[in-house]
């Protein structure tokens, strides 16, 4: 990484050092922010609403007040992120949502609005069944539901501003999306760890700042000569990663990770854009056509096919799932993502992480453990590519 | 301390019922006629009406597990990589049909699947590794999570997929669904649905004459056979039996001292020993949210036959958020003298349990009402520990001793 790609990283570092520090600044500011679950929330909506969108994560050292409301074999997301919470840690939220996502996210969604306060508190009904006429139709609705509670709070939200909304994130999404082809291409010029910071900061600031800065970084990586990614190459899925510092531990154990399929990655923003006069039906078609989530019905969709596909798109040589203990919707797909790509020759490596942990002695171990084995299979070719 | 419990006279009819049910399916699996596994929320009239045999993956989970079967069923279904942490039921399902193994050597294959998420997110991807495994059609139903009233929108987006579903099993089946045939089938639903429904109804009775340990057992054919005729005699039988013991008096736990409620799935593989447990301290489970999740009424003279299905299918117990399942609860207790509540913490089951430390802390806390939070699991005996959970619910028993003092 050159000298200056550092410094553009720079800023995206600084706002995850602190994760919430830029967000609660804006509220001291006077901007109302807005807290959401789940990268199903329609950003577009909250901001034209007049809110700072910030995703929620399990940034929180422990449970210990988390524990006396949900059981430990709720995920760590939802554990964390309501300690979070229950610690006054997110008093500055003007507005919770919580999309429908899977069992957990569903009844924490109640458990918060039930023992956290002084937020509006909102609950979208996103369709499970993402493929069908009636799921729009339905979801439509629903966003309309939510917009008519939103302009009660904080007056109309007019057509033309949702509108500018859906441009200004269709256009982060799309430089989001040109940063990962470019790391694609370019596996060495920046870090996993640098890219899921950007990723995770994305979600932390007003997207209007964040775009700015996504663009100078982006436009510096373009004209980047390539840059040497020696080591297998690897490409991580799960539900989410909110810490870079497992990122990190898989480089550090000598691979290279070439793309994702992380919702803290390439599918929060797989979503693309609709042509559609209505720009509510534009938000509904977009989000439940975008690259499913675990926790969604896509018929015929095979988790284990698209992995590959993207796998081998990216030239990976392994796969690393990153998974949640206690997420189900990835359990469950787990037994055929591993067979589909055992029939295709390539090795995988399941890890289940904690997500507000940090990573373990074991997690660096197997790591280590996988590059050397994908290493001694594929070394020697990558080595020919990337010199 | 004895513990006895009255045995049951319809029981073996039951037994038989059921028999006949697996046998006729098994039977089918050679014939024409079409069988689909369905979730147990689903609406099954519209199998019925086009003649196609219902399989219950999830009754077939319970009956491994009652007959002790399904760890071993689990762990074949972890060698294949599925995680120890998902549901023990899908974990069965999964033993069995990758191995042909279980109660019976497996259930007969479906033709095609029926999955309705009304029940949990689970069965959602429960039923995409079934339809990957045997390679049939998987039509879906999609009941939004409901945190407040249904919207009209929301029932309206349930009805439209059931004029898909309509069409599609009529397709699937050779066979159309007529207006008349669903109507008869929805007219025989909602006659079982009541008769059980006053069945539970019953146990307000004190003592009550049935034990939810019981009930769980007798839950079966309005699980499985529900909008059939003998689903209807059966439970005829059953609550003529049960008004009888009303009226002799007869009580289902002898010298019944205690009732309590019952929240979440049974503990299959300690059936026995916990009602012997709780029947040492002379207390009944008198009502169950998960018996009464089957009582939830339909109205097959409705306006819009469809819309009804629709909300009903919608509004079950377990696909209402947590303000209505207090509600429920609160309400149970009334009418059923509850002294205090077990919520069944069951690892395998998030859409049900959890939310429960907010329900035990709200009866608890606001409401001055006694819980038990017991950490177990429907169907893996392997997290489940014997000393502490018989520690936990004689100390509970004995605080609601002292209470009554």
């Amino acid at each position: 990484m050159s000298p200056n790609t550092a410094t553009l990283v720079e800023p995206f570092e600084a706002v995850c050092a602190d994760p919430y520090a830029t967000a609660r600044a804006a509220a001291a500011e006077g901007r109302k922010v807005a807290g959401y679950l789940c990268t199903y929330t329609p950003e577009e909506l909250l901001h034209a609403a007049g809110y700072v969108p910030v995703r929620i994560f399990g940034y929180s050292d422990g449970t210990q007040r988390a524990d006396g409301l949900l059981q430990a074999y709720a995920c760590s997301l939802a554990r964390a992120a309501l300690e979070l919470a229950l610690s006054g840690q997110l008093d500055f939220l003007s507005l919770t949502v919580f999309p429908h996502t899977c069992d957990t996210i569903q009844n924490l969604a109640d458990v918060w609005r039930r023992n956290v306060s002084g937020a509006l508190h909102v609950t979208l009904a996103t369709p499970v069944n993402v493929e069908s006429e009636h799921a729009v139709r339905f979801y439509r609705a629903e966003l309309e539901r939510v917009r008519d509670l939103l302009a009660a709070a904080n007056g109309p939200i007019a057509d033309d501003d949702l509108a500018a909304s859906i441009a200004l994130h269709n256009e982060h999404r799309a430089a989001m999306r040109r940063l990962y082809a470019v790391r694609r291409a370019n596996p060495g010029v920046l870090s996993g760890r640098d890219i899921l910071t950007v990723v995770l900061s994305s979600f932390l600031m007003p997207k209007e700042d964040h775009l700015g800065l996504l663009h100078e970084l982006v436009s510096a990586l373009e004209s980047a000569p390539a840059a040497p990614a020696t080591g297998p190459k690897v490409f991580v899925a799960g539900a989410l990663c909110q810490s870079a510092d497992y990122i990190a531990a898989i480089e550090d154990a000598g691979c290279v990770v070439v793309d994702d399929d992380l919702c803290t990655g390439s599918r929060a923003f797989a979503v693309e854009e609709q042509a559609c006069d209505d720009p509510i039906e534009a938000l509904a078609r977009m989000y439940l056509s975008r690259r499913p989530c675990a926790s969604k019905h896509r018929p015929g969709h095979s988790f284990g096919r698209d992995v590959l596909a993207r796998a081998r798109d990216a030239k990976a040589d392994g796969v690393v799932f990153l998974f949640t203990k206690f997420c189900d919707p990835w359990a469950f797909d787990y037994p055929e993502m591993r067979e589909v790509l055992e029939e295709a020759g390539v090795p995988s490596l399941l890890l289940e992480i904690e997500q507000h942990v940090a990573p373990p002695e074991q997690f660096h171990t197997r790591v280590a453990a996988f590059a050397e084995m994908v290493g001694a299979l594929h070394g020697g070719a990558n080595e020919r590519a990337t010199s | 301390m004895s513990g006895e419990r009255v045995p049951i006279k319809t029981a073996h009819k039951l037994m038989q019922l059921m028999m006949e049910y697996y046998m006729g399916a098994k039977a089918a699996e050679s014939t024409d006629r079409k069988i689909a596994w369905v979730t147990s929320g689903a609406p099954v009239e519209l199998l019925h009406a086009a003649n196609v045999i219902p399989i219950y993956p999830e009754n077939y989970g319970a009956l491994c597990g009652a007959q002790k079967m399904a760890v071993e069923l689990c762990e074949v279904a972890e060698s294949h990589g599925f995680s120890r942490d998902i549901c023990s039921y899908a974990r069965t399902g999964f033993g069995s049909m990758l191995s042909e193994g279980g109660p019976m050597g497996g259930l007969p294959k479906p033709d095609f699947l029926l999955c309705c998420n009304n029940i949990c997110g689970t069965v959602t991807k429960w039923y995409q590794v079934l339809q990957r495994y045997y390679d049939v059609p998987l039509l879906y139903l999609d009941t939004p999570f409901l945190h407040g009233e249904a919207t009209p929108e929301t029932i309206e987006y349930v009805r439209a997929q059931i004029v898909d579903l309509i069409e599609q099993i009529g397709g699937i089946a050779g066979s159309p669904i007529e207006q008349d045939g669903l109507y008869q089938t929805l007219q025989l639903a909602a006659k079982a649905i009541i008769i059980w429904g006053e069945l539970l109804d019953l146990m307000a009775h004190k003592p009550a004459p049935m034990n939810s340990f019981d009930t769980f057992i007798h839950i079966a054919p309005i699980v499985v056979m529900r909008g059939e005729q003998r689903c209807i005699d059966y439970y005829e039988a059953l609550t003529a039996e049960m008004k009888e013991r009303v009226a002799n008096g007869v009580a289902a736990v002898p010298g019944e001292q205690f009732r309590l409620g019952w929240d979440n799935l049974p503990v299959w593989f300690r059936m026995g020993a916990l009602s012997k447990r709780f029947a040492q301290h002379k207390a009944c489970l008198a009502a169950a949210t998960y018996a009464s999740a089957w009582a939830q009424p339909i109205d097959p003279d409705a306006d819009d036959m469809l819309r009804e299905m629709a909300r009903s299918y919608l509004t079950v117990y377990i696909n209402c958020g947590l303000d209505q399942r207090v509600q429920t609860l609160r309400r149970m207790a009334d009418k059923f003298f509850l002294d205090g509540v077990v919520l069944h913490s069951d690892r395998s089951c998030k859409a049900y349990s959890l939310g429960q430390y907010e329900l035990a802390r709200t009866l608890r806390d606001e409401m001055d009402f006694p819980v038990l939070v017991l950490e177990a699991d429907m169907n893996d005996s392997r997290v489940y520990a014997d000393e502490q959970i018989n520690a936990r619910i004689d100390a509970f028993m004995e605080m609601l001793a002292a209470r009554k003092t």
